[in-house]
Order: C-alpha cells, then sequence, then structure tokens
C-alpha cells in the first residue's frame, strides 16, 4: 500500500459511465445511478438485515418483478429532463395559465355559461381532483420502486404534474363557485359525486385497484399504459372539444396547456415499454398480459364518464363514440409494442 | 381583473382524501407502510402544515434559484480558485459530495413514499414538493462535484461512494435506509423532516457555509446554502406528524425520536466532526464541533421536542460526553486507515492545531496526544509506513462505524472499550452504549452484517488489506494518503522520542 501510485489518465466524467468517448449530457450526469438500493453486487435493497420487511417488498415486487431489463441504468427519457429543465418549463407553461385564466375572468366568462355544461363541470370536472390526486400517488408508487433513478425521476416529475393538475381544478372549483353560487360546486358536492355517482363508479374502482397492485411493473403498466392513456383521452382531449361546443373555451384552453404533461408522460412511459422488450424479451409477455387484465377495467372508467358526457351537457357527444375515442387512443399509443390480439389471446388461454 | 388569492381555493388541493370501498383500506393503506399503530385513522383528518405553498408558487420559485445558482457557478468556472483552495478544505468538500449527494436522492425515494401512503392528502402534496426538493438537492449536488472529476479523480466519489462496499457508504447506508426509506410513513416523516432535516442539516449546511466562505470557495458555499433555503419548505412534514402521534402514542415518538437522533449524531460525528476541527484551516475556523453542536443542534433541539411534550433521550449523558471524544477518535480512525477513504484527510496536529484542540477540549492531549505522538515520530523517523494500516477496526453492530470511542477508567486512564451482547449463539459489539440498547429494540431490522463480519466469514478475498481495498471499491487513483506530513510533523523534528516509536525508531536506525 505503500508503493508510489502512477497517475492514470484524468477522467472526463464519472466511471460509472465506463470507457465512453461521448462526453456524458448534463441529464446523464445528474440521473445516472443515484439510486442505491439498485447498485449492483447487492445482497439486498436495504443496508439492514435481508430478511426485514422493507427488504422482502423490494425483493418481490421490484426486484422479482415480470418487468425486466438487463440494465436498466441504459434507459433514458425521451425528453432528458432534469429538474432544472422542469422546473424552468412548467413555471413558463404555468404563466400561460395564469394569462388565460385572468383573461377570462376578467371576461366574465364563468358566469355566462350554460345550466346543462354547469352541471356537467360540477359532475365531471370538479370532482375529478380526487382521481387526478389517487393518480398522483400511483405515480408517486412508481417512482418510489422504479429500478433505475432514470425512471424515478421521470414518474417523481410526472407526480408533481398530477398536483398541477389538481391545483388547476380546485382554482376553477373555487372560481366556479363563485360565480355560480346556485350550483353546489366546491361544497361536499365533489367527493359524494366521485364516491357514488354511478357515471364515476367504475372509475374510482379502477383508481383504487391500481393504488393496491404492488408488482412495480404491473402499477406503472396499468397506470402509465392503460389507464391515463385511456381517461386522458376522455378528461382532457374529448371533454376540452366538448367544453369548446359548449361556449366553454376557458376549459379547452387549459385542457390544452395541461395535456403537455400527459403526452411527456406518454414519451417515457412507451420508451420504458420499448425499453424493457428490447433488453429482455419476457417483458413483453407480461406486458401483454397487464395490459389485457387492465383494459377492460379502463374502458369500463371510460364507458362510465362517456354517460355523462352524453346525458348532461347542453351540446352532448354520443357515449359509444366517447368510448371508442378513448380506447382507440389508447390502442394507438400502445401500438408497436404489444404483441398481435390472437397471441395475447392464446397467452391468457387457460 | 387579479388571479384568485391561494386562501381561497388552496383548500380543494388539500382536501383529496376519500373513502375507498371497491379495495379494502388496508390494502390501499398497508399498516406496515403507513404505520398509523395506535393512532386513530380519523385523527389524520387534523394533519395540517404551517407553511403553504402552491405549484405555480412552487415552480416559479424554484425557477428563480435555479437560475441564480447556476448562474454564479458559471461565472466562477472562469476563475481559478479550485486550484487556490487548501486541501483540507478540499477534502471537506469531496467528503461532502461524495458523503451527501446520494443521500439526497434516498431522499427523493423517501419521499415518493410518503407521496404514497401519507395519512392525509395534504401531507401527500407537501412530500410531492419534498421529492421534487430533494431531487434538485442530489442533482446539484452532483452536478458540482462533476464539475472537479477531471482535475481530482476522488471527486469521482460523488457519484461512486454508495454503489461501493467501502466503510463508511455501508455505514451510512445503514443509517439512511433505515431512518429515509425503509420504515414506515410515520416515522419517516419525524426520522428525515424532523429530526435529522431540522436538526441536522443545519449542522453540515450552516457550519459548512461558513467555513466554505472564510476558505474561499464561494462556489461551495453558493450551492449548499441555496439548498438549504428549501428545506423549511418540506421538512415540515415532521411537525404536524408529530404532533399527532405525540398525542396518540407518545412512547413511540420518544423512541422513534431519540433513535434518530443517535443515529444522525453518530454520523455527523463521523463526517462534520473531522472537518471542522481538523480539515479546515485553522485561521478559517469560526467555531470547534462542539461548540457548533452546542448552539445549533443541542440547545434548539430540546427545546424543540419539549414543546412536543417529550423528554430528553434516555442516553443524553452519554451522548454530550460522546461530543469531546466520539469526532477525535474517528478523524483519527479516518486517518489511519487513510487508503479507505476518497479525500486527502490530514491530520491537522501540529503544535498550534493541537494547541486549538485543546483550548476547545481540555482533556484532548490526556486522551488523544500520545497517539498522535507516535504518529509524529514515525513519520520524522521517516517511517510512515508503520503509521499505515495492516488490519480492520472492530466495527458497531449498529452504526457500522469503529469502536473508537475512549471512555475514563476509575484510575483516571482513558481506553476505548466495546458494549457487548450474547443474542443469537452469536456475541455482538458495540461502539457505546446505546448503539447496544438500540440494536436490541430494533434488533430485526437491524441486524445486519458488518464489513468485518464479511470479512471474518470470508466474503472478501484475498483476506489482506489489498483484497479489502478491492472490496470497498477503492482504486489507486482515489485512496486516500495524507496531503501534507511536514505540515503537521515538523514542528517536532528533533524531539526525543518515547513509547511504541522508540522501538520502531531504534529499530529504523540500526
Amino acid at each position: 500500500m505503500t508503493e508510489q501510485v502512477r497517475k492514470p489518465r484524468a477522467r472526463r466524467t464519472f466511471s460509472a459511465f465506463g470507457e465512453i468517448r461521448k462526453m456524458p449530457s448534463e441529464y446523464e450526469i445528474v440521473t445516472h445511478g443515484q439510486n442505491w438500493t439498485t447498485r449492483q453486487n447487492r445482497t439486498s435493497a436495504f443496508e439492514q438485515n435481508p430478511s426485514s420487511a422493507p427488504n422482502m417488498w423490494f425483493k418481490t415486487y421490484r426486484d422479482n418483478s415480470a418487468l425486466q431489463a438487463h440494465d436498466w441504468e441504459q434507459f433514458r427519457d425521451p425528453d432528458q429532463y432534469t429538474y432544472r429543465t422542469y422546473v424552468n418549463a412548467q413555471a413558463e407553461s404555468e404563466l400561460k395559465v395564469h394569462g388565460v385564466l385572468e383573461e377570462y375572468s376578467a371576461a366574465g366568462s364563468a358566469a355566462a355559461l350554460a345550466p346543462g355544461w354547469v352541471e356537467t363541470l360540477a359532475t365531471l370536472y370538479t370532482p375529478s381532483r380526487y382521481p387526478v390526486h389517487g393518480f398522483q400517488q400511483i405515480e408517486a408508487y412508481i417512482g418510489h420502486m422504479a429500478p433505475t433513478s432514470y425512471v424515478t425521476n421521470a414518474a417523481g416529475l410526472a407526480t408533481a404534474d398530477f398536483l398541477r393538475r389538481v391545483t388547476t381544478i380546485a382554482y376553477r372549483t373555487r372560481e366556479l363557485q363563485l360565480a355560480q353560487p346556485s350550483s353546489d360546486i366546491g361544497t361536499d358536492h365533489e367527493r359524494r359525486v366521485w364516491e357514488t355517482h354511478p357515471g364515476w363508479q367504475p372509475a374510482r374502482k379502477a383508481v383504487e385497484s391500481v393504488l393496491a397492485t404492488y408488482d412495480w411493473g404491473e402499477a406503472f403498466t396499468a397506470l402509465n399504459l392503460v389507464l391515463l392513456p385511456t381517461l386522458d383521452d376522455v378528461l382532457s382531449r374529448q371533454f376540452g372539444e366538448i367544453a369548446r361546443d359548449n361556449g366553454d373555451e376557458l376549459t379547452w384552453l387549459l385542457h390544452g396547456f395541461l395535456d403537455a404533461d400527459n403526452q411527456r408522460r406518454n414519451r417515457w412511459s412507451i420508451a420504458l415499454a420499448e425499453f424493457a422488450i428490447t433488453q429482455q424479451p419476457t417483458s413483453a409477455s407480461a406486458i401483454d398480459k397487464w395490459v389485457a387484465r387492465w383494459s377492460p377495467i379502463a374502458d369500463a372508467a371510460a364507458q362510465g364518464l362517456a354517460t355523462i358526457l352524453a346525458e348532461t351537457p347542453e351540446i352532448p357527444r354520443n357515449a359509444d363514440a366517447v368510448t371508442a375515442g378513448a380506447k382507440a387512443a389508447r390502442e394507438g399509443l400502445l401500438r408497436g409494442i404489444l404483441a398481435p390480439a390472437e397471441a395475447v389471446a392464446k397467452v391468457s388461454a387457460p | 381583473m387579479t388571479l384568485l388569492k391561494r386562501e381561497e381555493w388552496q383548500g380543494f388541493v388539500r382536501d383529496v382524501d376519500w373513502t375507498p370501498t371497491y379495495v379494502d383500506y388496508e390494502a390501499i393503506y398497508p399498516e406496515w407502510h403507513c404505520g398509523t399503530g395506535k393512532v386513530p385513522r380519523e385523527a389524520w383528518q387534523g394533519w395540517e402544515e404551517s407553511y403553504k405553498v402552491s405549484y405555480p408558487e412552487y415552480v416559479a420559485t424554484q425557477r428563480e434559484k435555479e437560475s441564480s445558482t447556476y448562474a454564479v457557478k458559471a461565472a466562477l468556472q472562469r476563475s481559478n480558485t479550485f486550484q487556490d483552495l487548501d486541501e483540507g478544505w478540499k477534502s471537506a468538500t469531496k467528503m461532502h459530495f461524495g458523503g451527501v449527494a446520494l443521500v439526497e436522492y434516498a431522499a427523493v425515494i423517501g419521499e415518493l413514499k410518503m407521496a404514497r401512503f401519507g395519512l392525509n392528502g395534504s401531507w401527500r402534496n407537501m412530500a410531492t414538493f419534498g421529492q421534487l426538493d430533494e431531487m434538485r438537492h442530489a442533482q446539484i449536488t452532483t452536478f458540482f462535484g462533476h464539475e472537479f472529476v477531471g482535475q481530482d479523480a476522488q471527486y469521482d466519489w460523488t457519484q461512486k461512494t454508495f454503489h461501493t462496499n467501502d466503510w463508511v457508504p455501508i455505514a451510512l447506508r445503514n443509517l439512511f435506509d433505515g431512518m429515509m426509506v425503509a420504515p414506515n410513513v410515520v416515522d419517516l416523516a419525524i426520522e428525515l423532516p424532523f429530526t435529522f432535516e431540522t436538526g441536522f442539516t443545519n449542522l453540515q449546511f450552516i457550519a459548512l457555509s461558513a467555513d466554505a466562505l472564510e476558505s474561499g470557495d464561494v462556489n461551495f458555499a453558493n450551492m449548499i446554502s441555496s439548498i438549504q433555503t428549501d428545506e423549511a419548505r418540506h421538512s415540515q412534514q415532521g411537525g404536524p406528524t408529530m404532533e399527532i402521534l405525540v398525542e396518540h402514542d407518545p412512547v413511540r415518538a420518544q423512541w422513534v425520536i431519540d433513535k434518530s437522533f443517535w443515529g444522525s449524531a453518530r454520523a455527523f460525528a463521523a463526517l462534520t466532526g473531522p472537518a471542522m476541527d481538523y480539515y479546515t484551516p485553522l485561521e478559517h475556523r469560526k467555531q470547534s464541533y462542539r461548540e457548533f453542536m452546542e448552539e445549533w443542534i443541542i440547545d434548539q433541539y430540546i427545546h424543540t421536542i419539549e414543546d412536543y411534550g417529550l423528554k430528553k433521550p434516555w442516553y443524553w449523558d452519554e451522548f454530550i460526553t460522546g461530543l469531546d471524544t466520539w469526532h477525535h477518535g474517528l478523524h483519527m480512525g479516518l486517518w489511519y486507515w487513510r487508503p479507505t477513504v476518497w479525500w486527502r484527510p490530514k491530520a491537522g496536529v501540529s503544535k498550534d492545531e493541537r494547541a486549538w484542540l485543546a483550548s476547545k477540549y481540555p482533556n484532548w492531549e490526556n486522551v488523544y496526544g500520545d497517539k498522535w505522538d507516535v504518529m509524529i515520530d514515525q513519520v520524522n523517523a521517516n517511517n510512515v509506513a508503520a503509521t499505515l494500516p495492516e488490519t480492520l477496526p472492530w466495527l458497531c453492530s449498529t452504526c457500522h462505524l469503529p469502536c473508537c470511542n475512549a471512555t475514563p477508567s476509575r484510575n483516571g486512564e482513558w481506553k476505548v472499550r466495546t458494549w457487548q451482547l450474547d443474542y443469537d449463539g452469536k456475541k455482538y459489539h458495540f461502539c457505546t452504549n446505546a448503539c447496544r440498547q438500540i440494536f436490541w429494540k430494533d434488533r430485526d431490522n437491524v441486524n445486519h452484517e458488518t464489513l468485518i463480519d464479511r470479512f471474518l466469514a470470508g466474503q472478501i478475498q484475498p483476506m489482506d488489506v489489498g483484497g479489502i481495498l478491492n472490496y470497498m471499491g477503492m482504486t489507486p487513483d482515489a485512496m486516500g494518503d495524507d496531503p501534507d506530513y511536514g505540515a503537521w510533523t515538523r514542528d517536532y523534528i528533533g524531539r526525543a522520542v518515547e513509547g511504541i516509536a522508540a522501538a520502531t525508531v531504534q529499530g529504523a536506525t540500526q
């Protein structure tokens, strides 16, 4: 140990990147190998009794999940978001949100809405802070359990996006409450609708079921690949369009701004599924199986919400069209990562 | 027309709990993740944060902070300040980058756990901001450390440390896994935001920020003071959780807080203690580690826990006594086993430095002086090899740090001893009595092989210093050594050599 140490060539970056020629990006430097519970050559996730309950949880629901890859550290978020990129982009986007909120508030638009549309907002929009908070919780779990910091960070930022969405809903709830004092917006009505309205019950069942799904790969598939692509289409795209049809341009505009968050989440979620399948082909059958299990649940959730959109607004939209649109949106997103339907049917047959 | 004030609508953001019926409550909020224990479920409805923040406020404020911190960094990058920094100070920053960057990330994982399993909607929302804050801290610390990798390979350990089985990260993973990620969210909210963030991070961040400025490292001061401004926001998850737990289960609250305070105190004695009392250049030291602990931790902490109706921890006397010994023993250990650390620990025991140590710690010469004299005499006899380790220290089965705490005997002699426990057919050794007590109470979780256990079980091959360094992931370019032996030994050249050193010195001269 006392012999002279020869000075090797100076490093350009962390040794964790191996012998690479290309300098890693700032995104990679600050994201790579941040979670020590995923380190190589570990006996357990946590530096404590390997059979402690926390270690068993991570072993069962993360390390032994059917969603596998050889080297998760090779995954990259297509948008390469860091914390700094995120707060810059979201601060900018929130300024736009505030701009339209101010503009429409000055025009007194909330007071001028048609009664059927106010009821639609009270039934579908203001109660949606509950399921969106549920999405926030599930996304946090995905981040907590993910097998690499590259996924944890993407999921952590998506968790914050849901808080952003709840915040926007909350703001508008108060605004509508003030503008429409005879409606029951902003009372205990929202929770009651979420807990008991028939249109919401399949969605609530879906959210509660994913909350109780502990395998991280299944939770990720159920939420990010199945439930959200389906419900985003109903609650963001179609709801925005129907709002505009009913003279509520503000809702349409806001959903347009916030949908950028959904699109970013879709991009890394699809990239993650493709990555896992490419690295470990058995991941494909796991994803197929989970998509097959959760798709009917997501379709039922869309269908429930479609009944509200078909019945309540002055200018409604056909329920079957809403449901079919949502299903098509999900299938469009998943096209390319799923095996053909007949192959899935064969796999899941007893 | 202006926007509605936050107070008008924030109630809706906070009110997001519902009663599940399709799935059992227990399946969504499993007890061992949520840890409600004796607290009735309804009690959590009263959870309320004192410092409220909204999403748009958050992103706007944080964007400003980020741009100013990175602007300072960019400006300083063009200067040569790094080259001019003292080696001791550089070591303090290497310890910080390697010891802290990924701990911030462990806090991301912990905050995400509270964002999922927290027992109240507004708690989960605060944790959502909390995980963003911790992501910022992990990224900024990693990025600032990365800047120096090309100039000094030891900065590679900014990212590498916690991926290795070096004894320092084993000890720190054991502590932080146990208080930041693995516990149920009630315990976690008390251990991480309450004890650790409102208590101890002050120590590392305020103390080091002051020392950084004194040492001319504006960039480092800029980074850590910006990080510190986030703590007030997410650390407040501890208070409301504490209030509810104390009301319904004060015994548990006391235990959780006592245990995490102790673990934090041990780790900070290893990391912050040597940085403050030995590595920071003498002329730049503001306060001793003990003085800083007294001012920033002890008074404030006792005051806080008494406000919640709790008592001083049971081990208080042992802790206070340890302020005069723990970090001195650990410093000596870090210096002696310097090939196992990713910085250059300076001994810091020149005559002037010893005079300072003796003025701050009246027993210092009595307990540590003669040990350092042996090292000094060996160095002055050109026998540095004799000051290098050939074996391993015994590690404590709770804190995984070396058992190196001197305590006085009845005859006035100070000795390093261990506290022992026979359990399940095995003899365990602990550095302190409280570590032994914590092990006993938490034995299902903390019963975990130390590096020494692994060594003795043959998991580390070959069973020599080279094998150990390899197991620790230590490479020659990052291996620690004293940056300047002469700095602390030249004061003593020519003096008479006594004790152990005399024999080897004599042997060497023959």
